[in-house]
Parts: structure tokens; C-alpha cells; sequence
């Protein structure tokens, strides 16, 4: 190494100044060219295979009519969305699920993978495989599980009732609260583990040794979490922010395998609504088109407000 | 030429990946192995074919093939398993895309959505009317399901008609038989049902939640419909709707009828004992008999009839399918004599599929078997395929609509805020207006 | 003393995470040895179907093709998955200017659109580029994702910039710096991100069935779906193929947990 940067330097050396600046110049661009070329791959494939069919369907938003009978419309499709009482049921609902769901989960997923940071742990592979098992786990088992746990005769019920907090057993997934509350407690359960990871994998990215001046310096692991291992995390922390976002508001597996959106539509989300629509019932491709646009935006904003907030260069 | 443009542009981001990975290489070679065989299949007499139950359908597609085979000896059927859900998102991507050449040569459709997919895409479906298969031959009511302005445009498979099943056993005990709910109506039901209830615990029968099933069912078996002449939906004052609604919020208040949130509790409810009984089309026997060690202890009968109705029957109908044949089949002839040489013509088929699989069969001369009139030990001995044969004859017509989905969507929201207290006249006016509301897009 | 308490309280509340979190995979172990209405009316002991259960799913499906199948696909498109990814992720935070930020907006924002909006034009372009029924087909839209470019992005981040500065004076190359200093370093990074992507690509289902329309070629998640799409499910069978499926990322994630959370502190420096 310090043989080649020698040979490199004295290289160097023997160019006239222009030379030197003009090289560097070269590198600069150099630089640059590297930089596209290392982006090219995957940006060329989101182009084409994302970017691309989203303009078509943006058209299709446009443009209104059953299966392959189209005409153009105008915002027609947009403006119907204020109109269409099951679809507004269903952004009220998602909202619920991102302002509970999403804070809860990541607040836990952190405290996971600070605890699971500490190298003097005991059984850590264990805990940290088995706290990642539920995204792993097969939604079709996940489902049958939950149903049965909060089933009239299930075991949240006989726990309730052992404890005196209830008196007979209550039908969760028949209430319209109760339901998507159930549904909070899935997503908290399924994705915690999953969130951890991220956390786990950017903490090593702190020198455990920071922790341990810190603790010598008398600090308490409140303030240790956040004065050291909130803001080391930021880059992290945003991603995930801005991934859980995007998930809740696109949520599809919960709302259709645990409680099919019921009861009466209490719990669907858009995304399962603009798939009943898009595939169950009579398609007509420019109003889910449309209905797809609305999440976008919505997502868009949000995702801009929180990368406003986390991702300034300094 | 924007074509061409796209498929450089796939073609330069197909090569970008390939040139990042060394393994990328056995991708295209899967790629090309896989349009070999679909070359092979349009040159030689095999038809795709896409089904979705192993012991059901495409077991008796498995059958159908054995026999036609016997005489046609390089006849193949490739058979695709696929979901009725992914069935569907399949179908309305490829006719949306417009690249037919995608669809299989056959394909099972659900009746109820039949209509549907023969109105909003005209061209999915090959015309049968002329095509030489005697559809006289099938029972009427099932027929229509597939017939749009008089044109034929699918084969009947399996129907499903209603049966309601009881245990024996827990019936006894409360001091009923099966006799005692044959040939009732609901008013009568309910009232057994309490006293069942109060005696033993066990509800009659039940539904699933957020389902709007047994409302439909009702409401065939009166010889109703949801839909006005003109297509527009019939759901504020219709007698028929409303008087099923009732029955419905009766046995929910009541606890007659339980309630599972899903189909796996739906189906609980009856394998492990909290209901004594299922009231649904007779595929659900399967289900039944999946509990082997209550063999022998249940009876079918017919359901309960819908009170005060005109026209009211005990016989309904829940789900079912039809072959369809697509324009997309390049070899019609070979496939309509496949039909006509099976699912149309073969009493050997139906009286080998029957006893396996249960599949009952809507082509009329395969009733008259003596296969049907085999006992079955499942249910005490009795012929019950003949029996549900029978059931079958006497089942009013129902028509399901273009948008029979979203009526059902509507009607189930409205069926679960009636039982949680509101009224009824209320629910169905917004469920109208709901189904018009997605009908005015 | 203190020190002692919180380690129990430590221990206390990740073993209740933990029994928590794997309590459906234990239902689902019992659940696989149970009859289908045992399983269904919530049986919580071992019940002696397995081998009824396993040889009624081996005759129903061909498990350990279509096993094969998927991870055949899962491995292939994680690992064409991370290096594209990485080395877009990598560029956007290394090389940034006013441009490179703006298209990463852009690039973020494809993911927002739900996938359903996308089905048919994509459908459409890949009927006229000829790669319908093609593992390529398959394979391709999930190459690239906005999500693990972020990753990579974000922990580029932490990617010191005096070092990349040191090793181009060194006289290093723009890809020897990637390949030799960027890759290891990132051990967990790559580690995290293989687990997640393998998992995404075990579990991917929607486009692969609408894409796969003639062919047999099936994987584990759309035999599940078909598992459950008749007019009886057995759960007992159901339940050993879905605990079939859920095992390799688990596995994957047991195998790869060490290198993403222990051990690589300081090899920057």
C-alpha cells in the first residue's frame, strides 16, 4: 500500500502543474462517470419495470370504463374517490393503524436491538432468532393463530375472564374497534423482529466502547439511549420510519387474512379495497388507477416531511 | 415502434443483470426451456386447462382425460392448479393486457361469476350454442348460469345444492329427529332450535360472519332475486330480501345459528361440536366427513323455507362451476369432443368421480346411475346422492348478475350492522345505494 | 446492584418477547402432527397425523420440486438483488449531487404505488418483450427496490469519507474501493439485507402466479394458496407445508443473525 501511493506521489511529481490540474480535473469526472455507472443497474431497472408502468397507469387513472372498454374521463376517477363512502372508510382506517402501529413498533424494535447489542448477553442468537420469527412465520398459520387467540372462546378471552376484567367472552373481531385494534397488536407482532434487524445491523456501526465511557461517566441507559444510540441510529432510524409508513399505508395481508376488512368494513385497508375492486368484482382498471395515485400522494408527503426532517447533509 | 423501444430497453436491462451475475446464464436457459413446451402444446392435441381443487375438479379433469385418452391415444391434457383468487387477478390482468394468447384452451369458472366475465369481456369465452353438445341434457337451472342472450358459453360441472345436515345423536337428545326438520320453514326452525339450545347447548347450525351466503340462498330458495329486469339492483322493498334479513337477524339474536369470523372457525363450529348442523351447498360434505369419528351420526335434509314468501321452497342452491371454452383454444373442435365424450356424455365419468370425490353431477343421465343410489355409511346408510339429486330438480332458477360480488359485499355489511341493531330497511337502502354507486363507474 | 436489576429486568422482558414471538411457530409444529378438525378446534398437545399429514401432502404436491423452485428463484434474486442494489445505494450517498438526489426521490417514490396499479402495463410490456412463462420474467421486477437501495444508502452514511479519500490517493480504483473496502466493511449491512431479501424473495407470490401462466412451475407460496382454495382444506396438511416454508428463512436468518449483529466494530478503522 504505502509502495504504491509512493510510486503514485512521485509519479506525480514529475507532471508539469497544468498537467496535474488537468488530471484531476479527468478524476473528477472520472468520479462522476463511476457514479453513474454504479447507479445504472438498478436505477435502469426501477425505470423501466416501476417508473415506467407507473406514468401508463397515471394515463389509465385518466380514463374510466368495465374490462378493456376504456374512455377518457378526466379527474372523473379522482373526484369519485370523495364520493365513495367504503374507500374514505378505509384511509381513516389506515391512518388509525400508521399513528398507533408505527411509533409503538419502531420504539420497541429499538429497545430489542439495544438490549440484544449488549456483547456480555447470554443466549443472544436465541433471542434474537426467535424475535424475528413472526415476519418469517406463514400468514396463512399467523392468521389461524390470531383468529383462535381472539376468538369469543379463545385464550385472550379465558385469560380476561380468569382475571375479572371481563365478564363473558367478547367477540373481538365483531366489533369495529376491538378489530382493528387486533389487527395493531398482528402488525406490532409480526414486524417488531423484523424492524430490529435493521437496528441491530446499524448498531454495529457504534463502537460498543462509546456505551461503555458513557456508563464509566455515570450516565443511566435512558440518556444512553437517547443521547448516544437515537442519534448514531438517525440514518437507520429514518429508513424504517419512511418503510413503515409506506407498509401501514399499503397495508393488504392483515386486512384480508385476519378479519376480511369486516366487521362491515371497519378494519379494510385502501390497498385491500383497491384489489377487491381491481380483481373481485367488475374491474375497472382507471378508478383503482386512480385510487392507487391517492395512496401514492399521500405516502409521498409524508415520506417527504420525514426525510425534511431526518435526512439533511451536514 | 414503441414496442420495439420497450422491448430494447427490456432486452438492454436483461443483459445489464445477466452481465452482473455469472448464474444469470441458467435463468435463460429455464427461460427457453420453458417456451419449448408451450410450443409443443399448441402443435400437438394437448389443451391447457385451468382448475383449482386437487380432490375435486381437477381429479375429475384427471378422470375425463383417462377416458377420452382410451380412444384418442396422443390426447394430453395439461392441467395449471391455480386459485380461484389468483384465478381471477390472472384473468383480469391478461384480458386487460390483451394478450389473449396467454389464457388456457379451458378454464373452470365459478357460476356465480360467470355473467360477469361474459359481459364485461365479450371475447374470453368460445360460443357453444351450435357447437354439437346437447345441453338438454343438463338440469335448467344450472344451464343458465353460462347463457348470456341465449348463447351457450360454458359446459355445467358440479352444482351446489343446498342441504342442511344434523347430527342424530344431539338431536335425539333434546327429543327431535331429522324428520322434524324436513319440509319446515325457518318460524318453525327457530322454535325447535331454542328449545335445542336450552336442552343442550348446541346451536342449529351456523354462517360465517361478514358473509351474506344464507341471505342469497334464502333468497333463491324463494325464487327471488336481487336484481330488477333492467339489471338496476332490488334491494329497498323487496319481500323476499327482506323477509330473508329477518330470518337472518332472528337466528343470530337467538343463538339458532352461531357464527365462526372465518371459514376455518365457520367450519369448526360443526367438526368440534358447537353446532349441531350445517345448512350450505352439499360440497360441504367434505368438510363434514373430515371429522371420521362422528361417521354414521349425521342425517341431510332438506333447509327451511322462508316464511310468509309466495313461492317458497326447501331447496336452494351455493355455488358450483362450469367448463368454459376460451377464444384463445386453438384446436375448438378437438375440445368440444372432448366434452362431448366426457362432462357430456360419459355415465362412466360421473360414476367414477361420484363416490371419490363427491362430485355431483348436473348432467341429467348420469342421475339415473346406480351409483347414486349406493348407500353411504357417512350419513346412516341413506342414498344421499340420490337424495340431493332430487333436491336438485325441485331448486328455483337465481340470477346472479353482472355484479353479484359487490351485491354480496353490500349485503354482507348490511346483514352485520343489522344484527349489531340496526334496522333493516335502513341497511338495505344503503347496500342499494352502494351497489349502484359501483355499478355507475 | 442496580446494574444487576436491570439485567434481569434485561432478561425478563426479551424472554417474554421471545416466547411471545414464537409461540405460532410452536402452534404450528403441534398443529402439523394434528387431524384438520383438530387443528381447527385449537388443540394445543401433539397429535400422531405427521405422517399421515406429510403423505397426503407429497400426493397432493409435488412439495420438494416446488421447494426447489423457490429457492432456486430466492437465492438467485437476492444475490443479483444485493450487488445492484448496494452499488446504487453505494453511489447515491458517496457520489451525491443535486441530480443523484433528485432521482433518488424519484426512485423512492415508485415504491408507493401499489403493486395492483402496475399489474397490467407491466404485463403488457413484458407479453411484447417475449418474457411471459420465463424465469426471467419472474425474477426481474424484483431485482432492483427502492427499499434496499435506501438501505444501502442510509448506511453508506456511516461510511467514512477520509478513508475513500486515503485509498483513491492510494491509488485505488472507484470499484477496487467498493469491492475491497465498502463490501467487508459492511459485513452487516449485507448480512441484514441478505436475510431480509431472501425472505421477501421465499415469500413472493403475486407477480411470479399472474406471470407463470402456462407452465407448472410453481413455488411454495402458491401451493399454499392452492392448498386452500378448495372446497375442503385439510389444516393438518396445510399446516406441515406452511411450517415446510417458513423453516429456510428461518434458518437463514439463524445462520446470518451473527455476522449482522456481533463483531465487526472498529474494522474501519
Amino acid at each position: 500500500m504505502y509502495a504504491a501511493s509512493f510510486q503514485n506521489n512521485s509519479k506525480g511529481l514529475n507532471f508539469p502543474m497544468e498537467h496535474t490540474k488537468n488530471k484531476r480535473m479527468s478524476l473528477q469526472q472520472k468520479q462522476r462517470l463511476t457514479g453513474w455507472i454504479f447507479l445504472l443497474p438498478g436505477v435502469l431497472l426501477i425505470l423501466t419495470l416501476s417508473f415506467y408502468p407507473a406514468l401508463r397507469a397515471l394515463m389509465t387513472s385518466f380514463k374510466t370504463g368495465v374490462g378493456v372498454k376504456m374512455t377518457w374521463c378526466g379527474i372523473d376517477n379522482y373526484l369519485r374517490i370523495f364520493q365513495d363512502k367504503v374507500f374514505l372508510q378505509s384511509i381513516k382506517n389506515c391512518f388509525f393503524y400508521l399513528i398507533i402501529q408505527v411509533p409503538v413498533m419502531l420504539i420497541l424494535g429499538l429497545i430489542l436491538a439495544s438490549l440484544l447489542n449488549n456483547p456480555k448477553l447470554r443466549f443472544k442468537g436465541l433471542y434474537r432468532t426467535a424475535i424475528f420469527l413472526p415476519c418469517a412465520t406463514s400468514l396463512v398459520a399467523y392468521a389461524i393463530i390470531f383468529r383462535s387467540l381472539f376468538a369469543t372462546d379463545g385464550f385472550i378471552n379465558s385469560m380476561l375472564m380468569n382475571l375479572g376484567i371481563l365478564e363473558n367472552g367478547y367477540n373481538f373481531l365483531s366489533h369495529s374497534f376491538s378489530a382493528k385494534i387486533v389487527i395493531i397488536i398482528a402488525l406490532i407482532w409480526r414486524w417488531t423482529g423484523y424492524n430490529m434487524v435493521f437496528y441491530l445491523a446499524g448498531l454495529q456501526n457504534i463502537e460498543y466502547s462509546i456505551y461503555e465511557a458513557a456508563k464509566i461517566d455515570g450516565a443511566n441507559l435512558i440518556d444512553i439511549f437517547f443521547k448516544i444510540t437515537v442519534p448514531l441510529l438517525k440514518p437507520t432510524i429514518l429508513l424504517t420510519v419512511i418503510m413503515s409508513t409506506n407498509g401501514t399505508l399499503q397495508l393488504f395481508d392483515e386486512s384480508v387474512n385476519l378479519t376480511n376488512g369486516g366487521p362491515a368494513n371497519a378494519s379494510i385497508t385502501m390497498s385491500h379495497y383497491i384489489f377487491n375492486k381491481a380483481f373481485q368484482g367488475v374491474p375497472n382498471f382507471g378508478y383503482t388507477s386512480a385510487m392507487s395515485f391517492v395512496i401514492l400522494i399521500m405516502v409521498a408527503v409524508l415520506a417527504l416531511l420525514q426525510m425534511k426532517v431526518g435526512d439533511k447533509r451536514d | 415502434m414503441k414496442k420495439k423501444i420497450l422491448a430494447m430497453a427490456l432486452s438492454a436491462v436483461m443483459a445489464c443483470s445477466l452481465a452482473a451475475c455469472g448464474s444469470g446464464g441458467s435463468t435463460e436457459t429455464a427461460g427457453a426451456k420453458d417456451s419449448k413446451e408451450t410450443q409443443a402444446a399448441a402443435e400437438g392435441n394437448e389443451l391447457t386447462v385451468w382448475a383449482w381443487d386437487k380432490a375435486f375438479n381437477i381429479y375429475a379433469m384427471e378422470e375425463a382425460e383417462k377416458i377420452y385418452a382410451k380412444d384418442h391415444a396422443d390426447f394430453k391434457l395439461n392441467i395449471v392448479e391455480v386459485s380461484w383468487n389468483d384465478l381471477q387477478t390472472q384473468l383480469s390482468t391478461i384480458l386487460s393486457s390483451g394478450d389473449y394468447s396467454q389464457l388456457p384452451d379451458i378454464l373452470l369458472m365459478q357460476d356465480f361469476a360467470y355473467q360477469k366475465y361474459i359481459i364485461t369481456y365479450e371475447d374470453l369465452f368460445t360460443d357453444l350454442t351450435n357447437s354439437g353438445i346437447d345441453f338438454s341434457q343438463f338440469s335448467g337451472g344450472k344451464v343458465k348460469a353460462s347463457v348470456v342472450d341465449n348463447k351457450n358459453y360454458g359446459i355445467p360441472f358440479d352444482s351446489g345444492t343446498e342441504i342442511a345436515a344434523y347430527r342424530t345423536d344431539i338431536l335425539e337428545q333434546a327429543g327431535y329427529t331429522v324428520d322434524d326438520l324436513t319440509d319446515i320453514d325457518w318460524d318453525r326452525f327457530i322454535e325447535i332450535g331454542e328449545d335445542v339450545l336450552a336442552k343442550t347447548g348446541y346451536s342449529l347450525f351456523s354462517s360465517q360472519a361478514g358473509s351474506s351466503d344464507i341471505i342469497m340462498q334464502m333468497v333463491q330458495s324463494a325464487g327471488g332475486s336481487i336484481w330488477n329486469e333492467d339489471g338496476t339492483p332490488n334491494f329497498i322493498g323487496n319481500e323476499t330480501l327482506e323477509a330473508a334479513m329477518k330470518t337472518y337477524e332472528k337466528l343470530f339474536t337467538t343463538g339458532v345459528m352461531a357464527t365462526g369470523n372465518s371459514w376455518d372457525e365457520y367450519i369448526a363450529t360443526f367438526t368440534s361440536g358447537k353446532t349441531l348442523g350445517a345448512i350450505n351447498g352439499c360440497w360441504i360434505m367434505a368438510s363434514i366427513e373430515s371429522a371420521d369419528d362422528q361417521a354414521g351420526l349425521w342425517k341431510i335434509t332438506n333447509m327451511p323455507s322462508l316464511p310468509g314468501v309466495a313461492g317458497a321452497t326447501n331447496y336452494s342452491n351455493q355455488g358450483g362451476s362450469s367448463w368454459g371454452i376460451t377464444t384463445n383454444c386453438k384446436n375448438t373442435e378437438l375440445a368440444v369432443d372432448f366434452f362431448n365424450k366426457t362432462f357430456a356424455g360419459s355415465t362412466e365419468l360421473y360414476d367414477t368421480i361420484l363416490p371419490s370425490s363427491g362430485a355431483l353431477s348436473s348432467w341429467i343421465p348420469a342421475g339415473e346411475s346406480s351409483v347414486y343410489a349406493e348407500p353411504q355409511e357417512f350419513y346412516g346408510g341413506e342414498a344421499v346422492f340420490e337424495k340431493i339429486t332430487e333436491f336438485a330438480s325441485k331448486t328455483p332458477g337465481f340470477n346472479t348478475g353482472v355484479y353479484y360480488t359487490e351485491a354480496n359485499d353490500a349485503l354482507a355489511v348490511a346483514v352485520t350492522n343489522v344484527c349489531s341493531g340496526s334496522d333493516i330497511e335502513t341497511e338495505l337502502k344503503t347496500a342499494e345505494e352502494t351497489v349502484t354507486f359501483n355499478m355507475g363507474q | 446492584m442496580t446494574s444487576k436489576v436491570t439485567n434481569a429486568l434485561a432478561y425478563v422482558f426479551l424472554t417474554i418477547a421471545a416466547v411471545l414471538s414464537v409461540f405460532p411457530l410452536v402452534w404450528m409444529i403441534i398443529a402439523s402432527t394434528n387431524r384438520s378438525v383438530d387443528v381447527i378446534a385449537g388443540k394445543l398437545t401433539f397429535g400422531g397425523n405427521l405422517a399421515v399429514n406429510y403423505s397426503n401432502l407429497i400426493s397432493a404436491q409435488d412439495v420438494w420440486k416446488f421447494f426447489m423452485n423457490s429457492g432456486k428463484y430466492a437465492i438467485l434474486t437476492t444475490v443479483l438483488s444485493l450487488l445492484v442494489c448496494s452499488m446504487a445505494g453505494y453511489a447515491f450517498e458517496i457520489f451525491h449531487d443535486k441530480y443523484k438526489d433528485m432521482l433518488f426521490v424519484l426512485i423512492l417514490m415508485t415504491m408507493m404505488l401499489p403493486f395492483v396499479a402496475l399489474m397490467v402495463p407491466l404485463f403488457q410490456m413484458f407479453s411484447s418483450a417475449k418474457l411471459l412463462n420465463t424465469s426471467l420474467g419472474f425474477l426481474l421486477p424484483s431485482i432492483s427496490t427502492p427499499f434496499l437501495i435506501m438501505m444501502f444508502r442510509q448506511s453508506a452514511k456511516s461510511f467514512p469519507v477520509d478513508i475513500i479519500e486515503a485509498a483513491r490517493i492510494d491509488g485505488l480504483n472507484e470499484w477496487q474501493i467498493f469491492f475491497r473496502m465498502f463490501v467487508p466493511t459492511m459485513r452487516s449491512t449485507y448480512a441484514a439485507a441478505t436475510t431480509i431479501t431472501f425472505m421477501n424473495a421465499w415469500n413472493n407470490y403475486l407477480w411470479p402466479k399472474v406471470i407463470m401462466t402456462k407452465s407448472n412451475s410453481q413455488t411454495m407460496p402458491m401451493m399454499i394458496s392452492s392448498l386452500t382454495s378448495g372446497y375442503h382444506t385439510d389444516y393438518g396438511m396445510l399446516m406441515l407445508a406452511v411450517l415446510i416454508t417458513t423453516l429456510p428463512t428461518a434458518i437463514v436468518f439463524f445462520i446470518l443473525q451473527k455476522s449482522f449483529a456481533e463483531g465487526i466494530t472498529g474494522a474501519v478503522k
